[in-house]
């Protein structure tokens, strides 16, 4: 009976912290992101998400040790996002580019390249996670580790040019009229073995 | 009061048999194998460090600490080997090997306890440690396996009871984890069905066709997919109200078998139209356990367990 006890609360809370992450996500994209609530619905839900975040103690120090503790726990348990998959809208995707500048002039283009179709959706998803950073700084390293791969795999390459962007799907109206997926160019990196990177060149 | 709490225990605490947890273990175990095994050209590249990796494993593993330093990863395992005097790439490659290995276990049922717990760990350890390179299947992974490693295992099918004879879990807590990854599911459909339907895109079946038409999910060629664009929004608000009404319709015996074959066939075509076959075999694989066995009625027919069991 006891053992039925410990259950209960444990089922309680855990339901409690997936409904609340889950909620916060729902918040969040209603805040954030373009719905079919009107405008004044995100100060609302911005400040409703801000309740939700500061009772998951995500308004703590990081170093704070209830927050670390329930950091883990849902880390563990996988319940740490929420569940919007595609929602509220499916966004468009990213593409890199390498451009490899080799001594004698040369210039071979090279796109992030792994052996297999599931390793593909994960170099996919690698990619929405650089565009959809907001940290400038985080997407410059990023793109730098990546560029170094290639490097490894050329080493007699002078400098690589990073070139990031977005694909731009066309709806199916414009699809039938012929538009096809279009690539808007966000950012360009350049790197050498000498001097690592320079400001990007922006939007 | 009491009759409250008898009730709240009847619900959580149903008598079940272990048909479910046979179906969780066995669709686990498989869902792990094809991972590893789907994995196994880029494993070292996508989970290395600095030297030899796509990203590198050292600043996912930061950013993770800035979290929680108490959450496994693969750094974890490096530093243990490293010490044994171990390279990075042998240790990844037997990471890989024991993740692997843990795979076939739980698909055949031997040492079930220890093939879960060493799934979910070495699972979690690299998909936190890639974290980068993770996606929602690798969520929906750890959910799963969470679940298992605690569930009364060996189930009744396993070798390890065929093999060894050990004891079959206690009942009432067989009921306690399937209600557990039952109310899960709903929980998870009921918030995606609800966030997909803030947005005007599933309404008019735009995001149907960006969906399908989306790198690296645009397994169909859009010239053929744009001959069906009539059934888009129809589509689109056949996902909505799927997923948002799972919680309200799977519940009930008339209604569940309808909601459960569409929510399966709905992963199908997921898999089939966008090539995600692994994150769609994880989502049959939870709700078949959770939900299918009063379905296809397995329990009934076979249930084994001893009169005194089912008392106590």
């Amino acid at each position: 009976m006891r053992q039925k006890y410990v259950c209960t609360v444990w089922f309680t809370l855990h339901f409690l912290l997936i409904i609340a992450f889950s909620l916060r996500d729902t918040l969040w994209l209603v805040a954030h992101g373009p719905t079919i609530f009107p405008a004044s619905f995100r100060s609302y839900s911005q400040k409703a998400e801000g309740v939700v975040s500061a009772l998951l103690c995500e308004r703590l120090a990081a170093s704070n040790p209830v927050r670390q503790v329930l950091a883990t726990y849902l880390h563990i348990a996988g319940i740490e996002t929420g569940y919007g998959y595609f929602a509220p809208n499916v966004p468009g995707s990213y593409k890199l580019v390498f451009e490899l500048h080799y001594p004698d002039g040369r210039v071979e283009y090279k796109l992030p390249r792994v052996g297999s179709d599931a390793a593909g959706f994960r170099v996919a998803g690698l990619l929405d996670k650089i565009g959809r950073t907001p940290y400038d700084a985080l997407r410059e390293h990023l793109v730098r580790i990546m560029a170094a791969s290639i490097w490894r795999e050329h080493s007699e390459v002078k400098t690589i040019r990073a070139v990031f962007g977005s694909i731009k799907l066309p709806s199916v109206n414009e699809f039938e009229h012929g538009k096809r997926q279009t690539y808007q160019f966000l950012y360009a990196y350049d790197f050498s073995l000498h001097e690592e990177s320079r400001e990007p060149e922006g939007r | 009061m009491r009759v409250l709490r008898e009730r709240l225990f009847e619900f959580l605490f149903p008598i079940e048999s272990d048909t479910w947890l046979s179906i969780l273990r066995v669709g686990l175990g498989s869902q792990i194998t094809l991972y590893s095994w789907s994995l196994r050209n880029d494993w070292n590249y996508l989970l290395a460090g600095a030297a030899g990796g796509l990203i590198d494993r050292h600043l996912t593993e930061a950013l993770l600490s800035v979290e929680s330093h108490f959450v496994p990863r693969l750094g974890w395992l490096v530093n243990f080997g490293t010490h044994a005097g171990l390279h990075e790439e042998t240790i990844l490659s037997l990471t890989w090997i024991c993740l692997l290995a843990a795979g076939c276990g739980l698909l055949v049922g031997l040492f079930c306890r220890t093939s879960a717990i060493l799934a979910w760990f070495l699972h979690l350890c690299a998909a936190k440690s890639g974290g980068f390179v993770s996606y929602g299947v690798d969520n929906f992974m750890t959910i799963g396996l969470f679940y298992l490693m605690l569930s009364p295992l060996p189930d009744r099918y396993a070798l390890d009871w065929q093999l060894r004879k050990s004891r079959l879990g206690d009942s009432p807590f067989l009921g306690f984890w399937r209600r557990v990854l039952q109310f899960h599911l709903c929980v998870i459909y009921f918030f995606s069905g609800l966030t997909k339907c803030l947005g005007s895109g599933w309404w008019d079946g735009s995001n149907v066709w960006r969906a399908l038409i989306r790198p690296p999910f645009n397994v169909i060629d859009p010239e053929i997919l744009v001959r069906w664009k009539d059934l888009f929004p129809m589509a689109g608000i056949f996902i909505c109200l799927l997923e948002i009404g799972y919680p309200f319709f799977i519940w009930s015996d008339k209604t569940r078998k309808t909601w459960l074959i569409c929510i399966c066939a709905m992963h199908i075509l997921i898999g089939v139209a966008m090539g995600m076959y692994l994150f769609s075999l994880v989502m049959i694989v939870l709700n078949v356990a959770a939900f299918g066995p009063a379905l296809i009625r397995l329990e009934d027919k076979r249930i084994s367990l001893q009169p005194q069991e089912a008392v106590s």
